[in-house]
């Protein structure tokens, strides 16, 4: 078999259209001519390159002539990002979009009845209460702001800080201190909360509670429920059934106000805005960041108009061009705004970039959510290939991170 | 050595033998588009395995053993005996062959860019649109840019072939990178 026949042959095979015949004397080829195996690696990689070319070709309107900035350098940095760690609440999930921790596995083990759905400027005397969060037994303390939390009985609660409380089971709630609102669906009634003068049992309703050590006021705000005072020798009357827009205040002692509490819009209002401060927040920061001098490059991974280039935001004279967006699809970012994140979970997934120039050092920095570790190597930022300098930033499949910079060899 | 040391050693050869991977990967799938995923799982399990390896002997030698096993798996679950596949003792030969092959994967990549770029234009723009991920099979390639098998057959093989010679031109004169 001469080369060009052989040659001809290996590209029928790469296509697909080689047939079984041909296919058999191929690999005769193969077995004994190592000049024929080389021939096809060559093309093999070829191809390979080709396919990744193309890749970046159809991210571009026009392919450009780049040939001057490989010259200068050749760092070309895909940006990947993964996903992760998905606690299992059957049913229960509801707007759970927010960044979990790595270390979520703690939580996953604990028994509890119910899950921190959303939080806004909440404090707890306990860490590790993000959103998404189970709730662990034993008492809890919210020292501020305020948590919506639902229990597995289908049952929403608002809880308002400062806050005692304890989730005794996924139908009975102690609240010694604090105010919350309940919503209580059809399949949970009985559902109980405890305080210090009395305890609610709910018959399908939604009330507002406040408590203290001093007493207690309940408001009904649909539905009905029955009232029973912890001490009934005091003269506070036996339980009491009590109707839509009927309200109760224990005697005595300072009784905080159940009124004027945040329902679930409410605080959805409350939440939204704060989320839109932090936003402005955030895009301030990165303004000024975009006018640091010794910024290179910044890419924001927002695909507005289903461009699939990110521009560098960085204001600097002669800085790199656009990144191209391989294979990730746009996603809301942290803030609920869509099309402003990039969902790295499609194979390949990666954002090009071509950032020429040697640094001395160079600070690397980016916001990711992960939503699983599904691979060995979970890139953040990779260059083409290992060469010596090229900075290779990931995350392993056990959550550590891993940076390198590959240096010369000491000898040959 | 530390435990963690001996793992810093094995991530630094893992991802130093990525390029060689993927072309060996491929090579035992001629064309087929999810070598790139075999060849991640692959990773995965010389992760895993990672204690198995033996200091001081031929890292790509050990790996291309696992991703042999894994392009056998992949067929497995494929069930599909219709693509051809090369025997036992040539896969063998491309390992060897591969594992001390010359570490050229990244200056070949760059020539082949000058090398694109000196085409004409709707050659580069045929060949993007050949090697474009949505692209399918040429049957289906060729009903869409409304032109022959045969014909593109031919003229892609030429131009692969002019490809090819450029890059060879290229790296003999560039030289050796300092």
């Amino acid at each position: 078999m001469n080369p060009k026949e052989r040659d001809q042959l290996i590209d029928d095979l790469l296509e697909g259209t080689l047939s079984e015949a041909d296919f058999l004397r191929l690999e005769a080829e193969f077995c004994v001519d190592p000049e024929a195996r080389r021939a096809y690696f060559d093309r093999v990689a070829l191809s390979q390159a080709l396919a990744e070319e193309a890749n970046l070709a159809a991210q571009r309107p026009a392919f450009r002539r780049k040939t001057r900035l490989y010259a200068i350098s050749r760092i070309w940095p895909a940006l990947a990002a993964m996903l992760v760690i998905s606690l299992v609440v059957p049913g229960m999930w509801w707007q759970n979009r927010k960044i979990k921790a790595l270390a979520s596995t703690e939580e996953t083990k604990a028994s509890g009845f119910g899950v921190l759905v959303d939080q806004v400027g909440a404090q707890w005397s306990v860490s590790g209460l993000h959103d998404g969060a189970m709730l662990p037994s034993g008492k809890l303390e919210l020292q501020s702001g305020v948590a919506h939390v639902e229990l597995f009985s289908g049952v929403s609660l608002v809880l308002e800080g400062p806050a005692e409380f304890e989730i005794l089971s996924a139908m009975e709630i102690d609240l010694p201190r604090g105010r919350l609102r309940a919503r209580v669906p059809e399949t949970a009634h009985g559902f109980r909360v405890r305080t210090a003068k009395g305890e609610i049992v709910d018959l399908g309703t939604e009330f507002a509670l406040a408590s203290s050590a001093e007493g207690a006021e309940v408001r009904v705000i649909d539905g009905e429920i029955e009232w029973h005072p912890e001490d009934r020798e005091s003269g506070e009357g036996e339980k009491r059934l009590m109707r839509k827009g009927e309200a109760l205040q224990t005697a005595g002692g300072t009784v905080p106000s159940a009124g004027d509490f945040a329902g679930l819009e409410e605080f959805r209002q409350r939440h939204d805005a704060e989320r839109g401060r932090r936003r402005e927040a955030w895009i301030e920061r990165c303004r000024a960041l975009d006018q640091d001098p010794r910024l290179v490059a910044h890419y924001r991974f927002a695909t507005e108009g289903h461009s699939r280039q990110l521009p560098n935001l960085s204001a600097g004279a002669d800085r790199p061009g656009p990144g191209a967006v391989v294979a990730a699809v746009a996603a809301e970012d942290r803030w609920g705004q869509s099309g402003e994140a990039l969902d790295f979970s499609p194979t390949g997934s990666r954002v090009r970039v071509h950032v020429p120039g040697v640094h001395e050092s160079l600070t690397l920095v980016c916001w990711v959510r992960i939503n699983s570790l599904d691979r060995l190597f979970n890139s953040l930022f990779l260059t083409d290939g290992h060469e010596v300098g090229a900075p290779h930033w990931q995350i392993l499949d056990d959550g550590r991170l891993f940076f390198s910079v590959k240096r010369l060899a000491t000898s040959p | 050595m530390e435990n963690s040391t001996i793992e810093t050693a094995f991530v630094s050869a893992l991802t130093d033998a990525q390029m060689p991977l993927r072309l060996y990967v491929q090579s035992l799938m001629p064309g087929d588009v999810s070598a790139a995923d075999v060849a991640q799982q692959t990773n995965t399990t010389a992760w895993k395995k990672r204690a198995d390896f033996e200091p001081g002997t031929n890292f790509k030698a050990w790996i291309f053993a696992i991703a042999r096993y894994e392009v056998l798996n992949y067929r497995k679950r494929q069930a599909r005996d219709s693509r051809l596949v090369f025997g036992e003792e040539i896969e063998q030969l491309f390992a060897e062959d591969l594992s001390t092959r010359d570490e050229t994967t990244e200056r070949r990549h760059e020539a082949l860019r000058g090398c694109l770029a000196k085409l004409r234009p709707q050659d580069r723009d045929l060949l993007m649109h050949r090697y474009d991920a949505d692209a399918g099979t040429l049957d289906e390639f060729a009903d869409r840019v409304g032109r022959s098998v045969g014909g593109l057959k031919v003229t892609l093989h030429r131009l692969r072939n002019a490809l090819l010679n450029c890059i060879e031109n290229q790296l003999s004169t560039a030289g050796e990178p300092t």
